[in-house]
C-alpha cells in the first residue's frame, strides 16, 4: 500500500486526529515486520552494489606486476619502464604481494605475468583478496565485438565504441554496455525490468542511487529512487513546519496534498508531465521508506568517515530492511569520483586509494554483520584506464583497465580475464597507442553477465539484459562468462521473463 | 528576407512572413500587445521584434525569465513600457557593472584591516589572511543584487556552465580564481566567441582545472649523460579534448541547424579522432604561471597567480634553476613547446621556430573557431540555457546563421547572437507549447533561488548584502563555478526516462532531478520563505560585531491586505506574474487557494488581517506555486 491510497483509506477527517505516521507504524507492526540482523536460512535475498569510479582511474597502479626475473616474469622492470615518473613505486617489495594470484587467460590471450601486488595503501583489499573475497578482472573495457589485434581496430574492422576515450560516452558505456548507442538503458535497469517482479512492495525502487540520477539503474520499468547517505528517518521527505506555526500537523497535512494535486494534475507538456512524475513517485515514497528506516538494527561494524565508506555504510543499513521494504532483489549505485588524474597522479591516487580500500573492506565486513555476506556482490567501473605513459605528471585517456569484484559468493583470490603485457613494442597485441592504450580484452558484457546469472536472470533473459552479449558468449550448463562468481548457492534461474531481446 | 508583412488580425496574433514561409504565432494568447510600427533593419531576425513589439506584462515577464535571473515586478512594468528592443540595447550598451575581484579583494582588506584595528602589531597582509573560496559567492551575490546590467549576468552564468571551470578542483579555497574566471566571463559575454576562447585558454584556472599549466612537449630523451634511461613524456591531452568535444564543436559533425550529418551508411560523422587530439594537445605545451621562471615554476604560486594570463615558454630550462649549482654544459635544455608541425581537424598548424609557439596557439584556436560546428554548436547550448531545451532546427539554424556572420561579416559575435536568439520567434512566441509540447526548459535549482530572491525582492537599508550561500549549495547542489565536472551540472544531451524519452527529446536539467534532490529543493524552499531564512551570513573573522542588516530576510507585509478571504486571488495572480510568469494553471491556482483558505485566519475590528495569519497564508502561497510543475517548467 503506498502513501497515496493510504489517505484515501482513512479518510480527510481522520487526518487531523490520527497521523500518518502512527498509523503507518501500526500497519508495520500488524504486518509482523521486525528488523533482523541476520539472514534467515535460504532467504531468498540478492544485492548488487556498483560502485562508479568517476573520471578514470589508473588501474594500472591499482594492480600491477610485481616480477623481476629477468627472462621470465620480469613484469615490475616492464611496469617501471613504461610508467618512468608515474611509477607507484621503485621496488616491488613496495606493493602489497597477492598470494598466488592464478592470473589465468581469456580468448587465446595469456596472461603477462604470474607475480602481482596492489598499491601500498590498499591494505583492505590486499587483506580481502588473499582472503578470497575479491578478486580483480584484468584488461576490461568497453566492446562492441572482441577485437583481436590493433590492425583490426587501426583499420576498423571490428566495431568501436562511441566517442572512445571520452568521459561522457565511456562513463555512460560502462553503465549500460552498449558501446554503440547514445540512446541505451542500464545494465542495472535492465535487470530490474526483468527481476522486479520478485519484490513484494514497489513502494520504493529496487534501484537505489546514493548518487542521483544515473544510467546504470535506469530500466524501461524500473527507475532508480535517490537517496541521501544520512540515512535517518527524521531525513527523508519534506520537513515540517515551525513548531510556533501551531497546527503543524494539519498544515503538514495540506500542504502534502496540495504538493500531491499539484504534481498529480494532467499536463500536456512532456517536461511538465517528465517533472511531475518524478515529483509524485518521490511524493508517494517518502513516508515508505522513513517508516522502513525506523527499524535499522544497530551495526556495530565501522565505517570511516570518506564519502565512499559513508554512501556504503548507508546501503548496509538500507539492506537491514529490505524485507520491511518488501524486497528480495536490489541494486544499489554510488560514486566515487576525482580520478581524472591529468595532473597530480601519484598524490591522487595516494589520497582516493586507502579511501577505496578500507570502505570496501568495511562494507564487506557490515554484509558479514548482517549475515547476508553471501548475498551481495559489489562490483567497480569506471569511465577507463588511463595512458601508461606519462604527461609529465599525470596520465590521459585510454581504455582497457582493470577492476575488482568483491562479496562471499565471489570466487576471490584470482585475477581473471589477461592481465597485458606492459610495454609499447609492435608484438603487443593489445597496444594501439604510443601512449599506451590498450584494446580491451574482457568486455563490460562478460562481466554483466556473469553478474546477472548469479543475480537470477536466467539464461534467455540474458539477450534484454545484454544486447551484445552473443558477440562474445552464448550460455551452456557450467560454462560461465568469466568465472568469479560461485554458483554453489546460486542455481541458473530458469524463470523466463517474456521481455523480448533488446537490439541496437 | 527584407519583405516581410506584419499585421495584427482581431485575435491579436502575427502574421509573419519569413524567407518565404508563414508562420503564425500568438494565437490570441498575448492579450493587450500594440504593434506600432515594423522596422526596414536588414537583419530579419532583429526587424521580427523589433521596437513595434511592445509586451503585455506576462509576456514581459516570461522574456524577463529568460533574459534575467529572475524578473521583479519593477522590472515587469518597466519593460512593458520600454519593450523588449529598447531594453536589450540599453543591456548592450551598458559595460560590466561589477567586478568581482576587486569585491573580494576588498573584502579581503577589510578583513586584514579589522584584525590590524584589534592587534596592531599583528602584521596582517592580504598575504597571511586567510580568505576562504566563500568570499566569491558572497561577491556574486552581492553583485546580483546590485547590478543593473542584468542580461550580462544572465548570459556569464550560462557560459559558466558551459566553458566550465569548478572550484571542486586545485584552487577550491580561492575566490580570487573564481573571481577572476567570472570576471573574465563578464567581460566577454557580449564581445567575440573567439577572445572569448583566448580568453579562456590563457586563464590560470582554466589551466590548472584542465591540466595544461606546465604541460610539456613530448620528451623521450635520455634523462642524462649518466643515466641513459629515457623519458616518456608526453603532452597532456585533457584542454585538448575537452576545448573541442565541450567548447566548441562538440563529437559529431553537424549540420547549421545543428542536426548531426550522416555517412552513406546512416552514421554519424565524428569531428575528431584521437590522433587530432594527440596534434592538439602538442599545441597547448610550454604555457605556466605569469611569474614563473622556466616551465614547469610551480612555486611561489599565490592566490593572484590565478588572475593573470598565462606566460608561454618555448624551451623548458628548468634544470637550470634547479640544478642551478651544475656546469652550466650539464644542464638539461629541452623543448617546452611541441616543435613541428600539427594536424587536426584535417588543417595543419605549421611547422616554426618553438619561440613563435604562441602563433601555434592561435593557428589552433582560428581553426576552432572556424570549424562549421561551432555556430549551431553554441546555438544549441545557448538556446537551451535561455529559453528552450528543444529548439526546433529551425531556430538553432537563424542562430548559428547569425553566429556564422552578425550581418556585418563578423562570425562569433555573441551579442548579436544572444539578441537573435531573445528576439526569435520561437523565444517570444508564448504559444509554441501548442505545437511543441517539449517547449521551455526544468529551471535549474540555481535559478530557483535566485526567481525566489529578485521575484520577493529582497533588500535591506545599506545594499550590502554577505550571502556564502553554503548551506544553499550543500541543499541544491548547485551555484556558480561549482560543478561536479567539466561536463557541467547538467548534459545538454540528457534524456529523462519517460515522456521526453519517448518523445525523443532531451531535458538536460532533469540530470539534476530524482527523489532526493526534490526532497532538497522543497526543504530549501521551506527554509527560504516558511522559515524566512534566504541569505547565510557569516562572521569574517572571530569576533566580528554582527551586522543583521547584511542578513535580510524576505519582507512580504505590503502583502498582508491581500491575505484576506476576498483578496487571496489577487495575491496568487500578483505572484504568479512575477515567478511564473502567469503560466500556472486555473485548477493549480484554486488549488493553492483553497489551501491558503483553509488556514486560520482571524481580522481586527477594522478587517485588517492579523500580521501572523496573513504572513503564513502568504508564504504557504508562494511556496506551493514554487513547487507546482507549471513554474518548475519555464516555457
Amino acid at each position: 500500500m503506498n502513501r497515496r491510497n493510504f489517505i484515501k483509506n482513512i479518510g480527510c477527517g481522520a487526518m487531523g486526529s490520527t497521523t500518518l505516521l502512527s498509523s503507518l507504524t501500526s500497519l508495520g507492526a500488524l504486518n509482523g515486520l521486525t528488523s533482523t540482523k541476520s539472514n534467515a536460512p535460504g532467504e531468498d535475498y540478492k544485492a548488487i552494489v556498483c560502485i562508479l569510479f568517476a573520471g578514470g582511474i589508473d588501474s594500472f597502479n591499482m594492480l600491477m606486476p610485481t616480477g623481476t626475473t629477468s627472462g621470465g616474469d620480469n613484469g615490475f622492470s616492464e611496469y617501471l619502464a613504461l610508467r618512468t615518473d608515474l611509477a607507484v613505486a621503485q621496488t616491488p617489495a613496495s606493493f602489497l604481494a597477492l598470494n598466488n594470484p592464478q592470473c589465468s587467460s581469456f580468448r587465446g590471450l595469456n596472461c603477462a605475468y604470474s607475480a602481482y601486488g596492489v598499491h601500498p595503501q590498499m591494505t583492505g583489499v590486499r587483506d580481502l583478496f588473499n582472503s578470497g573475497k575479491l578478486s580483480f578482472v584484468s584488461n576490461i573495457g568497453t566492446l562492441v565485438e572482441p577485437i583481436a589485434t590493433p590492425s583490426q581496430y587501426h583499420n576498423s574492422l571490428k566495431k568501436i565504441p562511441l566517442g572512445i576515450y571520452s568521459h561522457s560516452d565511456q562513463i555512460m558505456q560502462w553503465q549500460t554496455s552498449v558501446p554503440q548507442s547514445r540512446d541505451a538503458l542500464g545494465v542495472g535497469g535492465r535487470m530490474a525490468d526483468i527481476l522486479n517482479a520478485s519484490n513484494s512492495n514497489n513502494g520504493i525502487s529496487m534501484n537505489i542511487s546514493l548518487a542521483g540520477k544515473n544510467v546504470f539503474q535506469r530500466g524501461k520499468m524500473v527507475a532508480e529512487y535517490s537517496i541521501s547517505r544520512n540515512v535517518d528517518p527524521n531525513n527523508v521527505g519534506l520537513q515540517s513546519f515551525p513548531t510556533w506555526w501551531g497546527n503543524q500537523g494539519i498544515l503538514q497535512d495540506m500542504r502534502i496534498n496540495a504538493i500531491d494535486s499539484l504534481v498529480g494534475q494532467t499536463y500536456s507538456n512532456l517536461l511538465q508531465k517528465t517533472y511531475s512524475a518524478t515529483a509524485k513517485e518521490s511524493m508517494g515514497s517518502f513516508e515508505i521508506f522513513k517508516e522502513a528506516l525506523k527499524r535499522v538494527p544497530t551495526i556495530t561494524t565501522t565505517f570511516p568517515n570518506t564519502s565512499l565508506a559513508q554512501d556504503l555504510a548507508a546501503i548496509t543499513k538500507v539492506m537491514s530492511v529490505r524485507q520491511q521494504l518488501g524486497t528480495k532483489r536490489q541494486i544499489f549505485f554510488v560514486t566515487y569520483g576525482g580520478w581524472d588524474m591529468h595532473d597530480g597522479l601519484l598524490g591522487g591516487l595516494n589520497s582516493r586509494l586507502p579511501v577505496v580500500s578500507q570502505a570496501m573492506k568495511a562494507f564487506y565486513d557490515s554484509t558479514v554483520e548482517l549475515g547476508i555476506s553471501e548475498n551481495v556482490t559489489t562490483f567497480t567501473i569506471s569511465d577507463f584506464a588511463r595512458t601508461l605513459t606519462s604527461n609529465g605528471n599525470g596520465s590521459d585517456h585510454a581504455w582497457g583497465g582493470n577492476n575488482m569484484i568483491m562479496g562471499g559468493a565471489v570466487n576471490g583470490g584470482r585475477i581473471f580475464g589477461a592481465y597485458p603485457k606492459l610495454n609499447l613494442s609492435n608484438t603487443n597485441d593489445r597496444n594501439i597507442s604510443y601512449r599506451g592504450n590498450f584494446i580491451p580484452t574482457v568486455s563490460t558484457d562478460e562481466m554483466y553477465a556473469e553478474l546477472a546469472l548469479w543475480y537470477g536472470v536466467s539464461p534467455s533473459d540474458l539477450c534484454y539484459v545484454l544486447p551484445n552479449l552473443g558477440n562474445f558468449y552464448s550460455y551452456s550448463a557450467n560454462n560461465y562468462p568469466i568465472g568469479f562468481m560461485n554458483f554453489n548457492q546460486s542455481p541458473i534461474s530458469s524463470v523466463n521473463h517474456p521481455l523480448d531481446c533488446l537490439t541496437y | 528576407m527584407k519583405n516581410f508583412i506584419l499585421c495584427v488580425t482581431a485575435l491579436l496574433c502575427f502574421r509573419v512572413s519569413y524567407a518565404q514561409t508563414n508562420k503564425t504565432f500568438g494565437k490570441g494568447n498575448i492579450k493587450g500587445v500594440t504593434v506600432n510600427a515594423s522596422s526596414n533593419a536588414s537583419n530579419g531576425i532583429k526587424t521580427l521584434m523589433s521596437t513595434g513589439y511592445m509586451p503585455n506584462s506576462k509576456a514581459s515577464s516570461r522574456f524577463l525569465s529568460q533574459a534575467t535571473l529572475g524578473p521583479k515586478l519593477s522590472e515587469i512594468q518597466g519593460l512593458q513600457n520600454q519593450g523588449i528592443e529598447a531594453w536589450l540595447d540599453q543591456q548592450f550598451a551598458m559595460s560590466p557593472s561589477f567586478n568581482l575581484q576587486n569585491y573580494v579583494q576588498n573584502m579581503h582588506q577589510s578583513m586584514v584591516d579589522s584584525l590590524t584595528a584589534r592587534n596592531p602589531t599583528g602584521n596582517y597582509t592580504l598575504s597571511n589572511v586567510f580568505i576562504d573560496d566563500w568570499a566569491f559567492d558572497v561577491a556574486w551575490f552581492q553583485a546580483n543584487m546590485v547590478a543593473a546590467d542584468r542580461l550580462r549576468w544572465r548570459v556569464s552564468l550560462a557560459l559558466s556552465q558551459i566553458f566550465v571551470t569548478s572550484r571542486i578542483s586545485a584552487f577550491d579555497d580561492n575566490p580570487y580564481a573564481l573571481a577572476s574566471y567570472y570576471d573574465m566571463l563578464n567581460k566577454n559575454a557580449f564581445g567575440n566567441y573567439r577572445s572569448l576562447i583566448d580568453s579562456i585558454t590563457y586563464h590560470p584556472a582554466m589551466a590548472v582545472y584542465l591540466t595544461y599549466m606546465n604541460n610539456h612537449a613530448t620528451d623521450t630523451l635520455a634523462i642524462s649523460a649518466s643515466n641513459p634511461t629515457k623519458k616518456q613524456v608526453f603532452p597532456d591531452e585533457n584542454y585538448a579534448r575537452e576545448i573541442l568535444q565541450l567548447f566548441s564543436i562538440g563529437l559529431f559533425e553537424l549540420n547549421n541547424n545543428g542536426t548531426e550529418k550522416k555517412d552513406a551508411n546512416g552514421k554519424s560523422i565524428p569531428t575528431y579522432d584521437n590522433d587530432d587530439i594527440g596534434n592538439l594537445a602538442k599545441v597547448f605545451t610550454g604555457l605556466s604561471w605569469s611569474h614563473s621562471r622556466y616551465l614547469g615554476d610551480n612555486n611561489n604560486v599565490t592566490k593572484w597567480s590565478y588572475t593573470k594570463p598565462l606566460k608561454f615558454f618555448p624551451r623548458d630550462s628548468s634544470d637550470k634553476y634547479i640544478r642551478w649549482w651544475a656546469n652550466p654544459t650539464s644542464w638539461r635544455i629541452v623543448n617546452g613547446h611541441e616543435p613541428g608541425t600539427k594536424t587536426f581537424l584535417n588543417q595543419t598548424v605549421p611547422s616554426r621556430p618553438v619561440t613563435d609557439g604562441k602563433l601555434d596557439i592561435k593557428d589552433a584556436l582560428d581553426i576552432i573557431f572556424n570549424h562549421p560546428n561551432v555556430g549551431p554548436f553554441m546555438a544549441r547550448r545557448l538556446i537551451q540555457h535561455l529559453v528552450s531545451s528543444n529548439p526546433t532546427p529551425e531556430f538553432v539554424d537563424r542562430i548559428a546563421t547569425v553566429f556564422n556572420n552578425n550581418g556585418a561579416g563578423v562570425r562569433g559575435d555573441l551579442k548579436a547572437v544572444i539578441r537573435a536568439i531573445l528576439l526569435d520567434p520561437e523565444a517570444r512566441d508564448c504559444c509554441a507549447e501548442k505545437e511543441n509540447v517539449a517547449y521551455g526548459h526544468l529551471r535549474e535549482p540555481f535559478l530557483r533561488y535566485m526567481n525566489l530572491v529578485n521575484g520577493l525582492e529582497l533588500r535591506n537599508q545599506s545594499g550590502t548584502y554577505r550571502n556564502v550561500m553554503v548551506d544553499l549549495y550543500d541543499r541544491i547542489e548547485q551555484k556558480p563555478l561549482y560543478s561536479p565536472s567539466v561536463f557541467n551540472f547538467y548534459q545538454p544531451g540528457y534524456v529523462p526516462d519517460g515522456p521526453l524519452q519517448a518523445a525523443g527529446k532531451v531535458g538536460p536539467e532533469f540530470q539534476m532531478l530524482n527523489s532526493l534532490s526534490f526532497a532538497n529543493y522543497m526543504n530549501g524552499l521551506h527554509k527560504w520563505i516558511i522559515s524566512n531564512d534566504p541569505v547565510e551570513y557569516w562572521g569574517i573573522f572571530s569576533g566580528e560585531v554582527y551586522k543583521p542588516d547584511q542578513d535580510p530576510n524576505f519582507n512580504i507585509s505590503a502583502d498582508y491586505v491581500l491575505a484576506k478571504d476576498n483578496r487571496i486571488r489577487e495575491f496568487l495572480d500578483k505572484y504568479n506574474l512575477i515567478l511564473a510568469q502567469g503560466r500556472i494553471k486555473p485548477e493549480n491556482m484554486s488549488i493553492i487557494q483553497n489551501v491558503l483558505l483553509n488556514m486560520p485566519m482571524t481580522y481586527d475590528v477594522n478587517g485588517v488581517p492579523d500580521a501572523t495569519l496573513a504572513d503564513r497564508r502568504l508564504r504557504m502561497g508562494i511556496f506551493l506555486i514554487m513547487i507546482a510543475p507549471d513554474y518548475l517548467i519555464n516555457k
